[in-house]
């Protein structure tokens, strides 16, 4: 719930850096509309510190790391930086030492020490030593898995995912949001559809390429109970930007008991609303694509939408996932997301998108 | 009588042959690095594909096969220091052209190039030992 909550408020931010930047844009023609007349540099302020702001909250970077594959390479990179830093000074400060500050000859031994040990055994044992470290972290950055198996597929531009609990035979099958046991390293079996995707989730590890046809794999072990944000990171079309997901590490009880409702049938739409949306779902013939379990929808062209409500996000975390996002989704998919397979149902009326949204959101 | 002085008759295509093999010579080291690299390289992707089982053998034998390789490149790389002759003659470059010093020449540049491929050797050989599985 906790969770959640937060995650309403992210997204929130998110569509508040999404106007700034929408009146920021419009002011360049007309006259801004919130900010003072006049003074474009406090205009741009909020926007510069929304910005910096939006790579400093941890949820999709390198630099706070959750989880153990995430902190090996954070531990990598700092180390890396700041050998480089201080063999940047040191090179540049021999530069200027020899132009500057003593400029006389030196012997010739002095010179050929300096080519022979700086220039080819210095780096040639700091390469070896940086290699052998690599390859010594290597492995556990692939380590196996501890019972659960994740397949993840790229579409475009969605995230097709099965849970597959240690000695299950058949999958758990949900869209566009990871959620993974804190603590416990998962297997992620990777593949795409048509073309190639990258598996991302910066806060808890590297990435993956996934191949239309030959399977990958890696494995995250989240260190805690969390909420990040995972992106496809290998251009695949007109969407790419906006194929991403949510991600959530839960304690492992917690997250049973979730993996427990995702895999019931979808909960009978409750109130008039919702039981109007269904049949509405139902005459537009969103089932030849969308699959909600329990019901005659069996498409699998696009995520399963069994319990769609209970996501995080929509349209593989473009969008919140309040009713009014739901009919924003449903009546303006390509605008939202260029190209996408889904059409665009701005043919229904406002009282159906409402009941659409409605029957969808119920489905928790 | 011969004059001394005189060159022998076959002294001058002798001596060009044995400029020709130096030069061969020179890529001997960054030969014995291609093979060793691509031996390993095409050997553990076929053991990794086809018998995982075999990896602990295949990586003794790379061991094996890079030490090999290292003894190879020494020998070649002995072999151009002394061709390169920088002790006695203290020429560390061989800036004039004649046959003395292109002979010595070609000694000095196979001696660099056993040095870099001595070293990526080296580099090749840390995945096999240090990579333990094939993931
Ligand atoms: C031609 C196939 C197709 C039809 C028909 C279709 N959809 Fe979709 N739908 C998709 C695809 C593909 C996506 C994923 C789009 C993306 O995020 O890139 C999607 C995504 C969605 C999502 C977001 C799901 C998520 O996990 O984020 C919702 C909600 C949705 N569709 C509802 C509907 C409704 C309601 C209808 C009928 C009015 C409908 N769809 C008809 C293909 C279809
Ligand atoms: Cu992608």
């Amino acid at each position: 719930m906790t969770t959640r909550l937060k995650q309403t408020d992210g997204q929130r931010k998110l569509r508040d850096v999404e106007i700034v930047m929408k009146t920021s844009m419009a002011g360049k023609s007309r006259r801004p509309i919130s900010a003072e007349p006049g003074r474009p540099r406090a205009r741009l302020a909020p926007l510069v510190a929304l910005a910096l702001l939006a790579g400093c909250d941890g949820r999709q970077s390198v630099l706070a790391p959750a989880g153990a594959d995430a902190r090996v390479l954070d531990s990598l990179f700092w180390v890396m930086l700041t050998g480089a830093v201080i063999l940047w000074l040191l090179v540049n400060g021999l530069f200027f030492y020899v132009m500057r500050i003593n400029r006389g000859a030196m012997s010739r031994r002095f010179a050929d020490g300096l080519i022979i040990g700086g220039g080819v055994i210095f780096p040639t044992v700091v390469l070896g030593a940086l290699l052998a470290w690599g390859l010594s972290i290597m492995p556990d950055q692939r380590a196996p898995g501890e019972g659960l198996t994740l397949r993840v597929t790229g579409e475009q531009w969605w995230w097709r995912v099965e849970y597959w609990p240690e000695g299950a035979d058949t999958p758990i099958v949900a869209a566009n949001e990871i959620r993974l046991p804190a603590g416990q390293r998962s297997e992620i079996l990777l593949n795409a559809g048509r073309v190639i995707h990258s598996f991302w989730i910066p806060a808890l590890g590297g990435k993956m390429d996934m191949f239309p046809g030959r399977e990958t794999r890696m494995s995250l072990k989240p260190e805690r109970a969390g909420n990040w944000r995972g992106q496809c990171a290998e251009f695949c079309g007109a969407s790419h930007a906006l194929m991403a997901f949510e991600v959530v590490a839960m304690p492992p009880d917690d997250f049973d008991s979730w993996l427990q409702a995702q895999a019931a049938p979808a909960t009978p739409p409750g109130d008039a609303a919702a039981q109007r949306g269904a049949r509405i779902f139902a005459r537009e013939g969103c089932g030849a694509c969308h699959a909600v379990r329990g019901t005659e929808a069996r498409g699998a062209v696009g995520p399963d939408l069994t319990h769609v409500g209970s996501r995080l996000s929509l349209g593989a975390g473009t969008l919140g996932t309040t009713l009014e996002d739901f009919e924003t989704w449903i009546a303006h998919t390509g605008a939202i997301k260029p190209e996408v397979e889904m059409p665009g149902y701005d043919h229904l009326t406002t009282a159906d998108l409402a009941d659409l949204a409605q029957y969808l959101k119920g489905l928790e | 009588m011969q004059d001394e002085r005189q060159p022998r008759p076959d002294e001058e295509r002798h001596e060009f042959r044995e400029e020709a093999e130096s030069l061969w010579r020179i890529t001997l080291a960054p030969v014995a690095w291609v093979a060793h690299f691509v031996t390993s390289y095409g050997i553990v992707a076929l053991v990794c594909a086809k018998a995982p089982g075999l990896l602990g053998m295949t990586r003794g034998g790379l061991g094996l096969a890079t030490l090999l390789a290292l003894a190879v490149i020494a020998w070649l790389g002995w072999r151009a220091w002394r061709q390169w002759d920088y002790r006695t003659t203290g020429d560390y470059t061989n800036a004039r052209g004649e046959a003395e010093d292109r002979h010595q020449f070609l000694g000095h540049a196979a001696v660099l190039l056993a040095l870099i491929s001595a070293i990526g050797v080296v580099y090749g050989a840390l995945p096999v030992l240090l990579l333990e599985t094939c993931r």
